[in-house]
């Protein structure tokens, strides 16, 4: 197969995008009052109505609308303040009442946008020049949104015995209804992503705002947010779409970007040999590094869909939007323009920052506990917080502070935060109590560096010779005879004032 | 048995419990030996719950004992139609499918009555999940109408009915979905009232037309009706159906008030229509003027889409039908046909045999009427009827307080005499209009037939949300009807009177 590169600069990938995100943050099921939770034993946290019992009825919860309202917000779309509920008709055993309750034609959510920043080596997938790129490649590009609308999770099968969890092959399917019923929204893009880059962004743009908003975990490993992608290529210049392809079973950034890789090649090399692509789902295979078919689709599937009966039509009053604007908080973009204008961020960092709440969170406690060290802060928070599980803000400013005094160096300063990681102890205490603090005293110093250069004559001679990098091994040299506790900056100017002279 | 319990109404109990003239389960043992003596003819109980009953009773007397509130229908028993669920008896919907199925809880009607202090004496025999005007679609057993053994006692409530009519208890709850309480209310010549949709709830009534289904009392007085109205709806809108509603009212104040000067509307064409038997047409002229001496004035309204209403009901409530009835597909609960080896073999044989001939036609026609391309034509346009035959009704209530109508265009039928679908579907004709706009209604007896014998009833109908005021017409109609001689007080069947052991 042509790699992805070669493709398409002679095809054009449409890619459209079906996002579930579960309402994890909820404590009680879409239309029943059991409790919403992952981690507990099987089929404990049921009822009649999410078992679909005969005579139980749906009462819609309505902390799940405020917050398919706020996603809506978040993502530019218009709130429908006149939807209902449908039944959505089809046989299956993790379907409890083998109907689906979701919403029809109209959604609470309709016509939003989300504008993703294409940069880096991501950018390069998309070659056509009609984009109008930066000088560096990057471009900016708005992907329209369908719609956001409400429904209820199914239940979880299990498949035993088959391979890899899939039902081919199982003994015995078993069925887990703690899902079924959870609040589920799902977003429905324009098919307006053209690169595998795009379509990964766009997933992790809404996970970022979903994560700001607080209505979900937005995991993909434990399938709190899943993602379909569907993707058909054409010649560049056509008009006319090609066959579309629908891919499940995707379940990390990776996955979604390489699926889609694979898919468009896929694809290229069927229609240049002549074939033709057939209208399927297909499952990606992260071990396999590729797509295999799941079902062809022969004739399309009928719902027979129409509005619950069970479930009054919803007429939302503004009140009650307001109070669901009033409640959104600042979200990943508005903040990352914060941080550059307020902290004097760079752009790369201001947007790794903002773009997770914790994070977000974590470094505005930080910059304000450590007075004026933003840019520290900002580096300890995006360079050495991730290697450690628990800290506090008060450690990161303290840490930032301590090196931006020169008492430490970055390096030490990865050492303390691991030692105080999921401590309250205080970094400065432990620089302290473990003689970390760098010793910057001129005439300790000057001695340092003189015993070194009596025993390393080979190395002087190198630096005058012009080999000015050894200079490194001096200051690592000079380092060990204080065993650490030297400044490697004043050390290296204290080399370069001797060496030079 | 205590001499003449089983002549009681609801009132009279209630009063004599509360005063300390018999005892609750005195009462309870009455109506157990009336339905020992009688039910092996009537055959309206497919289930009779004598522990839970008396175990009830004596929890009423013990109440009592300790000074404590005995609630308004004290010891009263009532009989269940099957299918409400009650926890420890079976709900079966007199159908296959659900032969043995268990109640896992308890309908919010039920706790409700019990609640209030009444007894429950047991589960009623239906059409098959409701569906059917005579009871006979039942897959258990035919249920008599108590005034002639045999002729049909309607349905689908038909074992509710013949409860009441034959002296077994003087309450029970039924449900009425096109008249599936007014119809057999009328065949078997007592009280039945559907109230307004949404003022009883329906969470734990086994649905079948979501939109359209009301759950009601019958009795052998319109006073006992109103006394079971009261404890329906206390507590107020049920928080575990979206569709019910606050409704503060009590339903005996002024229900003996005079009817001086209330406008009763009459629609001439439905009066005289061509379906009516000369019996029932001379009973409704009865009726007129009872009404008129009794104060009230007749005043001519039109309805002008009620002729439409027969072809939306059997629109909607198939369709709504096809989907309640989804979810019994032998997975969990119900028929399960052995010996099947896939899903799909095994969901649809259990379908194909757990279901009676009328429960399947109704769920394919919903699956033919909601199909893509089908439902535009016939779905669609019904719900356009709707509104249109709503608006009626609110033009119609403009000018008078309650509307008078035949209730059935005959008296009780022979067994077999009506065999075809359709003509079952078309003496549905007077009932279903106010199912399809939601407004309640009542049938009340009149007088026997001058051909058959057999009671006739009058239906009377009132706006949305003023089931009092038609309540109070209703019972101005029964008190003239008793004072004109046209029919005895309270009767029991006399077919039953005296027969007892």
């Amino acid at each position: 197969m042509k790699s992805l590169a070669e493709v398409l600069c002679d095809w054009e990938a449409v890619i459209g995008l079906e996002i579930h995100t579960e309402l994890t943050a909820l404590k009680t099921k879409m239309f029943c009052n059991c409790r919403l939770s992952h981690h507990d034993e099987p089929n404990t946290n049921v009822c009649p109505v999410c078992l679909g019992m005969p005579g139980a009825l749906p009462v819609p919860n309505r902390e799940a609308i405020k917050s398919i309202v706020m996603a809506g917000l978040a993502t530019n779309c218009k709130i429908q303040k006149r939807t209902c509920f449908y039944r959505k008709h089809y046989f299956y055993p993790d379907m409890a009442k083998n109907y689906q309750t979701t919403q029809g034609p109209v959604a609470f959510c309709m016509n939003g946008r989300l504008v993703l920043e294409v940069t880096g080596e991501g950018a390069t997938e998309r070659p056509d020049s009609t984009i109008g790129k930066d000088d560096d490649g990057s471009y900016t590009v708005s992907i329209r949104i369908k719609r956001i609308h409400m429904e209820e999770d199914a239940a979880k099968m299990v498949h035993v015995g088959g391979k890899e969890g899939r039902i081919g092959g199982a003994s015995e399917s078993l069925i887990d209804y703690n899902r079924c019923g959870i609040p589920l929204i799902e977003l429905v893009t324009d098919p307006d992503l053209r690169t595998p880059e795009e379509a990964r962004l766009f997933m992790e743009k809404l996970r970022q705002t979903f994560l700001a908003l607080g209505i979900s975990d937005c995991s993909l490993e434990h399938g709190s947010m899943r993602c379909d992608g569907n993707v058909s290529i054409r010649r560049r210049g056509d008009v006319e779409l090609g066959t579309k392809v629908e891919m499940k079973n995707i379940n990390s950034f990776k996955s979604l970007h390489d699926a889609l890789a694979y898919e468009i090649c896929r694809q290229a090399q069927v229609l240049e040999e002549g074939g033709a692509v057939l209208q399927e789902t297909r499952h990606w295979e992260p071990s396999g590094r590729r797509t295999t078919v799941m079902r062809t689709k022969e004739a399309a599937d009928d719902y027979r869909m129409y509005p619950d009966p069970d479930l009054p039509p919803f007429n939302l009053p503004d009140e009650f939007i307001e109070q669901c604007r009033a409640r959104m908080p600042e979200l990943p973009d508005a903040k990352r323009n914060r941080y550059m204008k307020s902290y004097g961020l760079r752009r790369r960092e201001a947007t790794y920052i903002a773009a997770d709440p914790k994070t977000a969170r974590l470094f505005e406690e930080a910059v304000a506990l450590a007075g004026d060290a933003p840019l520290m802060v900002a580096n300890v928070t995006m360079n050495l917080v991730p290697a450690v599980r628990n800290v506090q803000p008060f450690q990161v400013a303290s840490i930032s502070q301590l090196i931006c005094s020169d008492a430490i160096t970055f390096a030490q300063a990865r050492e303390v935060l691991q030692i105080v990681d999921g401590t309250t102890d205080d970094p400065r205490q432990v620089v302290d109590e473990r003689g970390m603090r760098q010793c910057t005293d001129a005439i300790t110093m000057a001695n340092a560096v003189d015993a070194v250069l009596a025993h390393s004559k080979k190395q002087i001679n190198q630096y005058q010779d012009g080999n000015k990098k050894v200079i490194g091994y001096l200051i690592g040299q000079c380092m060990k005879a204080s065993q650490g506790a030297g400044n490697p900056k004043y050390f290296g100017k204290i080399l370069k004032e001797r060496l030079e002279r | 048995m205590m001499y003449g319990l089983d002549h009681l109404g609801a009132v009279q109990i209630a009063r004599g419990v509360a005063k300390g003239d018999f005892s609750a389960v005195e009462v309870a043992e009455a109506s157990l030996e009336v339905i020992e003596a009688k039910d092996g003819d009537v055959c309206a109980f497919l289930q009779v719950c004598a522990e839970l009953a008396l175990k009830t009773a004596r929890e009423t007397d013990a109440r009592r004992a300790a000074g404590k509130n005995v609630g308004p229908l004290a010891g009263v028993p009532f009989a269940i139609k099957d299918n409400m669920h009650l926890v420890g008896t079976r709900t079966t919907c007199a159908s296959r499918m659900l032969e043995h199925y268990e109640s896992t809880f308890t309908a919010t009607c039920v706790r409700r009555m019990i609640d209030a202090g009444a007894t429950p004496m047991g589960k009623t025999n239906m059409d098959e999940f409701a569906f059917g005007s005579t009871t006979e679609s039942s897959a258990f057993c035919k249920t008599r109408n108590p005034w002639d053994v045999e002729r049909v006692p309607g349905g689908s409530s038909g074992g509710s009915a013949a409860a009441v009519a034959a002296g077994e208890v003087p309450l029970a709850l039924g449900s009425d979905t096109g008249g599936s309480i007014r119809q057999p209310a009328c065949f078997c010549g007592v009280v039945g009232m559907k109230p307004t949709y949404g003022a009883v709830s329906r969470y734990g009534v086994v649905a079948f037309g979501s939109s359209l289904d009301q759950v009601g009392p019958f009795g052998r007085s319109v006073s006992d009706v109103a006394l079971a109205m009261n404890a329906l709806v206390a507590g107020g809108k049920d928080p575990l159906d979206a569709t019910s509603r606050d409704v503060e009212t009590n339903y005996l104040a002024g229900l003996d008030d005079s009817v001086e000067g209330m406008r009763v509307g009459i629609m001439g064409s439905l009066m005289t229509h061509q379906s009516l038997s000369p019996e029932v047409m001379l009973g409704l002229k009865d009726a007129c003027s009872v009404l008129e001496d009794q104060g009230a004035r007749l005043v001519e309204i039109e309805l002008p889409h009620i002729d439409s209403a027969i072809a939306a009901y059997y629109v909607i409530g198939p369709c709504e039908a096809f989907s309640n009835l989804a979810r019994f597909d032998g997975v969990r609960f119900g028929y399960r046909e052995p010996g099947h080896a896939t899903l799909a073999e095994q969901t649809a044989w259990s379908r194909a045999h757990g279901f009676g001939a009328e429960a399947k036609r109704r769920q394919l026609l919903g699956a033919y009427l909601l199909a893509s391309g089908v439902y535009d034509k016939y779905y669609y346009p019904a719900q356009q009827v709707r509104t249109l035959i709503t608006a009626d009704y609110q033009a119609a209530f403009d000018r008078c307080d309650a509307i008078i109508l035949p209730c059935a265009p005959t008296t009780a039928w022979r067994f077999g005499e009506v065999s075809d679908p359709a003509r079952m579907y078309a003496s549905d004709l007077f009932t279903i209009s106010s199912n399809i706009a939601g407004n309640g209604s009542i049938s009340v007896p009149v007088g026997l037939g001058r051909d058959t014998g057999m009671p006739v009833a009058a239906q009377l109908q009132g706006p949305t949300f003023q089931d009092q005021k038609m309540l109070r017409l209703a019972r101005a109609l029964e008190r003239g009807v008793h004072e004109a001689g046209l029919m005895k007080a309270a009767a029991i069947a006399p077919a039953f009177v005296g027969r007892g052991r």
